[in-house]
């Protein structure tokens, strides 16, 4: 086969990337121009790799479409996403839960109205409501969804919850916790095959990092 | 209201000159090859019942077919598979036929994938049947063709991939059909974290372990000793297992160190296929371009119980990798016919013996022979006119 591009790994924006350029630094690789990125996108890390840099959602259909090899991505994003790629590893980091929330001391499985939910994540609402066979309305925002039971729109919310201090502090209650989420490494389908010897020995690297890191 | 008369629907496109020539081009070096082997070609209706597709071997989602209705109120699908619309056909007409039987097609599948993910909802597919042989033969015959279209990919480099459902199924016995889903999935997908969680509510046993180390039993010849340890005792697993090392033994002989894999973990699709199972890829496509395998049951449930084995190819997808790698050249008319009034027939009897020389030739349309010579110089065409000479 011809000579290859580096190994392109997508990094959702952010926190995750914060995370991972940890992770690769604690590997030995040369993060600097990650870390001083100013307003590029696609960034080398040393010879080998090349990190770029976009919203979750893309991540998965930059990978899905085999334009990266691998992307770093929620496990919130998956389910809401629920693509074609393999999902190597669990990193561990971005931890937090989806959760069912509304306002404190509501009862809300009593009654026989159907109920509206407000969410970012449409697709998580109606999995985890068709599980129960409810029958419910689900209403999409787009910012705080915490806003939405406040302003009498839902009767409750579906959203990850890490610490629960925005619930709090805004009157509101975990009804229940629906599924534990995590950043996890995804691989295009093609390109874990085709580059399969170089994937394997950066996961081996990353598994490795991970435990001692789990260790301390 | 909004009128749609000017686009086409999602997930399907017009193809126009090089990606039109470059699809036509897959599909004429595959048919050709095809043929060559002594497959007949065949197409199936568009349109199809939805029964033909409904049952649990056949297994395909119904959010993913295109529905529509008859003029008696039954439920039709626009063709999502060709496979089993050939399975339907062969199982009617064809039953009466000496086997085995070759035959091969180039059609458009449609499946209704959620939008806006750069994914295509008409899908063309050539691919072949080998139906009613159910020896080794018969499999090395399909493999061998299916390597063979592989490499007449005018791509950077491609990949055969193959695997066995036999084994993946030689460990199942002791869950129950929910979970052995939830865990096909899981593998299919290579999602080790997930698998490990699920299986490790399991009580410890030997089944239980080798589907865990399952999906990552994929690679080059090392995977058959890694597979052969885990599988020790499991006397249907070590069959698939020395099946596949058969086929895979043969083929590599075939072929450059490299280019023939094993994923033990390619699992899609269990209650269709029964046996060895493949893929292919090309460089620069990041899904698999080719898929197929030993499908042994799939005729019985139309009525006929011979064994098959087949594969197709995605000839959009090897055509978008093909125009990376060498995007193919269009012919333009090199030689253009101008006639005054009174030769019409001349002329173009002339214009059919030109290309018969192996010119491409275009009639000229303006009325005045200036504008000939005009558009002749532009287009750097060679100009005849009648009555005269040569230009």
């Amino acid at each position: 086969m011809k000579e290859q591009r580096p190994l392109r790994i997508a990094l959702t924006k952010g926190r995750l990337e914060k995370d991972t350029v940890g992770l690769l630094e604690k590997m030995g690789y040369d993060c600097t121009q990650v870390r001083e990125k100013g307003r590029r996108l696609i960034l080398p890390v040393g010879d080998t790799i090349e990190v770029v840099l976009a919203k979750a959602a893309d991540v998965i259909t930059y990978v899905e479409n085999g334009v990266c090899d691998l992307g770093v991505v929620g496990k919130d994003t998956i389910i809401e996403m629920n693509g074609k790629f393999f999902e190597l590893c669990d990193l561990g980091f971005g931890r937090c839960r989806f959760a069912l929330a509304g306002k404190k001391g509501d009862d809300f499985y009593s009654g026989t109205h159907v109920r509206t939910i407000a969410t970012k994540y449409p697709t998580v609402t109606r999995n985890f409501f068709e599980k129960k066979n409810m029958d419910v309305e689900i209403v999409k925002i787009e910012g705080s969804v915490e806003l939405a039971p406040l302003l009498g729109l839902s009767h409750a919310i579906v959203d990850i919850v890490e610490t629960g201090t925005t619930l709090k502090e805004n009157g509101l209650e975990v009804f229940e916790y629906i599924c534990p989420i995590s950043a996890r490494l995804i691989a295009n389908m093609v390109s874990l095959k085709l580059r399969q010897t170089e994937i394997e020995e950066l996961i081996a690297k990353i598994e490795k990092n991970l435990s001692a890191g789990n260790a301390v | 209201m909004n009128r749609f008369d000017l686009i086409t629907p999602e997930g399907t496109r017009d193809l126009l000159f090089e990606e039109c020539a470059a699809v036509k081009s897959v599909e004429g070096r595959l048919l050709k090859m095809f043929s060559d082997r002594g497959y007949s070609e065949v197409t199936t209706p568009g349109l199809e019942f939805y029964d033909v597709f409904d049952s649990k071997s056949r297994y395909f989602p119904q959010e993913s077919m295109y529905k529509l209705v008859d003029n008696r109120s039954r439920l039709m699908v626009v063709r999502p598979d060709t496979t089993m619309p050939i399975a339907r056909m062969t199982a009617t007409r064809l039953k009466d036929r000496a086997l085995p039987i070759r035959l091969c097609y180039s059609q458009s599948v449609f499946r209704n994938r959620p939008g806006m993910r750069g994914r295509r909802d008409e899908i063309r597919q050539t691919g072949i049947e080998l139906i009613g042989a159910g020896t080794k033969r018969a499999e090395l015959e399909v493999l061998s063709m299916a390597l063979d279209s592989l490499r007449s990919f005018r791509t950077g480099g491609s990949r055969l991939e193959l695997g066995h459902i036999g084994f993946f199924k030689a460990f199942l016995s002791e869950f129950d059909s929910d979970t052995v889903e939830e865990i096909r999935s899981l593998i299919e997908y290579k999602n080790y974290p997930a698998l490990d969680d699920l299986l490790s509510e399991f009580p410890q046993s030997a089944d239980r372990d080798a589907l865990k180390h399952l999906p990552r039993l994929f690679g080059g010849t090392e995977v058959f000793d890694k597979a052969a340890a885990i599988a020790k005792g499991n006397s249907a697993a070590l069959a698939a297992l020395e099946d596949l090392k058969k086929t895979y033994g043969v083929l590599s002989g075939m072929m450059e160190k490299g280019s023939i894999t094993i994923d033990l973990g390619l699992v899609n699709r269990m209650d269709y296929y029964t046996g060895i199972v493949m893929k292919g890829y090309v460089e620069g496509f990041g899904e698999a371009v080719l898929s197929g395998g030993r499908y042994d049951n799939l005729l019985a449930d139309f009525g006929l119980d011979v064994p098959a084995v087949g594969f197709a190819v995605n000839t959009d997808s090897v055509a978008r990798a093909e125009m990376k790698t060498e995007p193919p050249v269009l012919r333009s008319a090199d030689t253009l016919v101008f006639w005054e009034d009174g030769y019409e027939a001349e002329a173009l009897s002339l214009a059919g013996k030109l290309t018969a020389e192996g010119r491409t030739v275009e009639t000229a349309v303006c009325d005045d022979k200036e504008s000939a010579v005009r558009y002749a110089a532009e287009h750097g065409m060679k100009l005849y006119t009648l009555p005269g000479e040569v230009q």
